[in-house]
């Protein structure tokens, strides 16, 4: 087991020598300004055994989660994710159909109010979707994906607390409180690859608690563990690309002192200045085709401090549940009069569910995916001030009946970023904080960097109404019964109306017949 | 009006109309985000585009039609660029208008050979229902391919009553390879067509054999065996060339779909709710039951020998009326049989009748379209009482002006006058 905590201070926040020390046994932070990262790695035989075999099925399975509440991403945390539950998963043999990824993902993450598994899936062939991959050579992405709602880990914190801490006997307590800590954590990471063999946890807390950090940090209780601390402070790197670390490192129970550190990289994520932000929201009423409004600020339509030569184009990339869609016929469209009258660019990638008649509960996997080109203005433009928006025209299916004629879709916001080209031979996986495997990413080649926009703050989900049939059980004149009943009287008797009408015809003739036969 | 002296002038006049709505059409698409062309056109084209390059026209989602279309729209498929694209691309509308045209011009020969209107009359009622319709105009210029049934319907009727028996059943098996829903013109043809429209003398016997034997025409033999092997013949090949595919989108998923999305049809409601789960003796699955009785059955039997033409319009109506899914495109289906029934209806002879009938059939409209609006663009749960009602309003008022439509079908007075072999 390997364990990494590093702080990251702002380079203004002020810090006291006396806020961080080592010990022999132990690094204690005190009331420390800045953002954590907590990071550990298990090697297969230390995982609980349900974990394992389903682990031990896979070439590739990623886990990456964001809370809902809006929170700042810093440098080298810079890169952010849709709200939710994101899962990448590429299995050991592309033909093997197993139900243990998705048994464990239910186990995992529990159940909704409803009784429902926050996890809604039998096999990944059938729940999951396939993104489409830029390369298959590099296979920068897994080669299935899942998502879903998920606003808090408590599940997961129990699960972990039931399995893992219940397993290793000693520091219980300890257990315990490391697994609570991830109810506060505004992005978690699982990463596991065959090629390792081992499970890496990466939690990120971008602010501290109100009173600053406060914990010491022990050494580990076997030999054959290591626990890293680091200080740091970050900023812009010499070249465009890279990001410059500064601070103090220690290996907990091995170091005498902390060791003065400085470094720099090359980052695939960027942040941008905080007022480089955007908000999303959809034009009232809804209807049953929404209209996303993705709202920039001014500042976020500037270019990036990326390198002179570099191309960069701003993009958005939706996660929609499968209750809202996209027509990609009419989003793919390269009619430069429906792209303007939207600000869009182009359609670069979809993925998922795409049938445009299905209702919900006919719709087997979890939605789609969907990566657009913003047309963004040119930075010389006239007015600086205004916000600028882009609109997305997207569809409602039909959700099963309710009591009260309205069902709730959720739809997280998207992420906004802006793609640069970097320099061939730019290695970004030289980057101790590297994040990949983000739905997004994948769509870009290897070298590119990414410059993210702030969402604004508030709950970065977006409610839609959605009309349904309206039963109430067992009461009112419209319930299922009645409504059954009224169209079939109501047809039997049209169907009798034109049917008596027809015998009076054919009657009629008759009679006229044997009239002429009198004669 | 002198206008209406001269067919030419009016098909003239009906080709100028589609010619402007192409050429508007075209630049409402090329100036505006909305655009005039409908989304089934970019279907049809884009398989065609498929097409072109090898792959199946099924390749494109939604695409639920015969290859034949993708086939004939193979033009739209050409890449260039110029006022000849925006030509080539408009093909599969200018092919669709003009099979409007055509299928007008067929309708008025009829009107004038098999039911004896002066030109005048005949170009008035066609002009009014069809080739001026300025609804018919608009769904051809904008692509839908709906105004191909109008021509193979009105071709169908000519063929028959101009005693065509191979060309009628080559072209009833075309138009059921083409959209299945023709097969019920075959009923009431083959009814129709018994010897005596051969010109044998009115059957002596009445022994149940020598009916039964009787029945047994040339034509009727003729026709049917033309429908089948145009029809086998079709499918044939196009399973030959594309497959399963092609069987699924043209045919199965038709008579297996659920559309359960809110339309005119009675049985809107019921789908969503037994889609969902929530209905108990699922009434709808016999839906084919009153639909196919009356449309294949009991109309043909009936009134085809009376009057063909009335007999199919009342076939169509029954047929739209009582179907699962409904929508307005499925109206064009039956205004094409309307100028051979109008001019003797009792709509027309008692004109509040035929006022009453419009106005009712207008407010079944517009309360089921304003309840949609509220669903569609105001988010309002408007499904019941709102489209449920309005539906079944709609199906009540539709219903009743069928019932119009079997009494006047009834009278000889609408009948056509039989041309008779050699006449």
């Amino acid at each position: 087991m390997k364990r990494r905590v590093t702080y990251v201070q702002h380079p203004e926040t002020p810090f006291e020598p006396h806020q961080a020390s080592l010990s022999s046994s132990a690094v204690s932070v005190r009331d420390l300004d800045a953002a954590r990262e907590d990071r550990i790695t298990f090697s297969l035989g230390d995982l609980p055994e349900e974990l394992r075999t389903v682990l031990e099925q896979s070439h590739e399975l990623r886990l990456r989660w964001a809370t809902e509440r809006s929170f700042d991403a810093i440098a080298p945390f810079a890169s952010r994710i849709s709200p939710g539950l994101h899962v990448h998963y590429t299995p050991l043999a592309a033909d093997q159909s197993s139900e243990a990824l998705c048994s464990l993902l239910r186990t995992v993450f529990g159940n909704r109010e409803d009784g429902e598994a926050v996890v809604d899936c039998t096999t990944p062939e059938d729940s999951f979707i396939t993104p489409p991959l830029l390369s298959t050579r590099f296979a920068a992405s897994a080669s299935l994906q899942y998502y879903t709602q998920l606003p808090s880990l408590r599940s997961l914190v129990a699960f972990i607390r039931r399995t893992a801490c219940h397993q290793r006997q000693i520091g219980g307590t300890e257990c315990h409180d490391r697994a609570g800590s991830l109810l506060t954590a505004d992005a978690v990471d699982f990463d596991y690859d065959s090629i390792s063999h081992a499970l890496t946890i990466s939690g990120v807390w971008a602010s501290p608690p109100s009173s600053g950090w406060t914990e010491d940090i022990a050494k580990p209780s076997s030999k054959a563990d290591q626990v890293e601390f680091g200080l740091l402070g970050a900023e812009q790197g010499i070249e465009p690309e890279e990001i410059k670390m500064g601070g103090l490192l220690a290996v907990v129970g091995e170091d005498k002192k902390m060791k003065p550190t400085m470094f720099s990289f090359p980052s695939r994520h960027h942040p941008l200045p905080s007022d480089a932000s955007y908000s999303v929201s959809f034009t009232k009423p809804t209807g049953l085709h929404p209209t996303m409004s993705i709202t920039l600020q001014r500042t976020s339509l500037e270019r990036p401090p990326a390198p002179e030569d570099a191309t960069c184009a701003i993009h958005a990339y939706l996660t929609l549940p499968s209750s809202v869609f996209g027509d990609q016929y009419q989003l793919g469209t390269t009619d430069p009069l429906f792209l303007e009258s939207h600000n869009l660019a182009a359609l670069r990638a979809h993925a998922g569910e795409m049938d445009l008649e299905a209702p919900d509960w006919a719709v087997q996997r979890w939605g789609s995916t969907w990566l657009f080109e913003l047309a963004a203005p040119n930075g010389d433009g006239s007015d600086k001030t205004s916000n600028w928006t882009a609109t997305i025209p997207l569809h409602l299916r039909y959700l099963p009946p309710s009591e009260t004629g309205y069902r709730i879709a959720e739809v997280p916001w998207p992420v906004v970023f802006w793609a640069c080209t970097a320099e061939d031979g730019t290695k970004m996986g030289v980057n101790p904080f590297d994040r990949t495997n983000l739905g997004w990413d994948g769509l870009f080649g290897p070298r590119t960097m990414f410059y993210q926009l702030h969402p604004e703050s508030g709950r970065l989900v977006e409610a839609i109404d959605v009309p349904v049939l309206t039963l109430k059980e067992g009461e009112g004149l419209f319930r299922a019964q009645n409504i059954e009943l009224g169209t079939s009287v109501v047809i039997l008797l049209g169907f009798l109306w034109v049917l008596w009408r027809l015998v009076q015809v054919a009657l009629s003739r008759s009679g006229q017949q044997r009239h002429e036969k009198k004669e | 009006m002198a206008l209406f002296d001269s067919a030419p002038r009016v098909l003239l006049a009906a080709t100028a109309l589609r010619l402007i709505l192409l050429v508007y059409g075209g630049w409402q698409d090329a100036n505006s985000a909305v655009k005039y062309t409908d989304i089934d056109y970019m279907v049809f084209t884009d398989a065609s585009r498929y097409v072109a390059k090898g792959q199946p026209p099924y390749a494109r989602d939604t695409y639920r039609y015969t290859p034949l279309l993708a086939w004939m729209l193979l033009p739209t498929a050409w890449e260039g660029s110029g006022p000849l694209a925006s030509v080539t691309f408009a093909f599969g509308k200018i092919l669709f208008a003009l099979a409007d045209v055509v299928a007008g011009w067929l309708v008025v020969q009829l009107l004038r050979r098999c039911y004896h209107f002066p030109t005048e009359r005949a170009l008035r009622y066609v002009a009014a229902v069809w080739l001026w319709n300025p609804m018919v105009a608009n769904i051809s210029t904008r692509g839908s391919s709906e105004g191909l049934l109008g021509v193979l319907v009105a071709a169908l009727l000519w063929a028959t009553l101009t005693r065509r028996a191979v060309l009628a059943g080559a072209i009833l098996g075309l138009a059921v390879h083409f959209k299945i829903y023709p097969f019920i013109y075959g009923v009431s043809i083959l009814w129709w067509w018994d010897a005596q429209r051969d010109g044998a003398a009115p059957a002596k016997s009445s022994s149940l054999l020598s009916r039964v034997l009787g029945f047994i025409t040339p034509s009727r033999v003729i026709l049917t065996l033309s429908a089948l092997v145009t029809f086998i013949v079709l499918n044939a090949v196009m399973y030959l060339q594309y497959g399963i595919p092609f069987l699924h989108h043209t045919f199965f998923h038709h008579l297996t779909r659920i559309d359960h999305r809110h339309n005119f049809s009675p049985y809107s409601t019921l789908l969503y709710l037994a889609s969902a789960g929530e209905a108990s003796y699922r009434f709808e699955t016999l839906a084919f039951l009153p639909q196919l009785l009356l449309a294949v059955a009991a109309i043909p039997l009936v009134l085809a020998k009376r009057s063909l033409a009335t007999a199919m319009l009342a076939q169509t109506f029954a047929f739209v009326t009582f179907n699962k899914v409904c929508t307005s495109q499925y109206f064009i289906w039956y205004l094409i049989l309307l100028p051979f029934y109008l001019p003797s209806s009792s709509l027309m002879r008692k004109p509040t009748l035929g006022i009453t009938a419009a106005v009712f059939w207008i407010l079944g409209q517009a309360l089921w379209l304003s309840q949609g609006y509220n669903l569609e663009f105001l988010g309002l749960s408007a499904f019941v009482p709102g489209l449920f009602l309005s539906s079944l309003f709609f199906f009540g008022v539709n219903v009743w002006i069928l019932g119009i439509i079997v009494r006047d079908g009834g009278n000889d007075k609408n009948g056509e006058i039989d041309l008779q072999p050699g006449k």
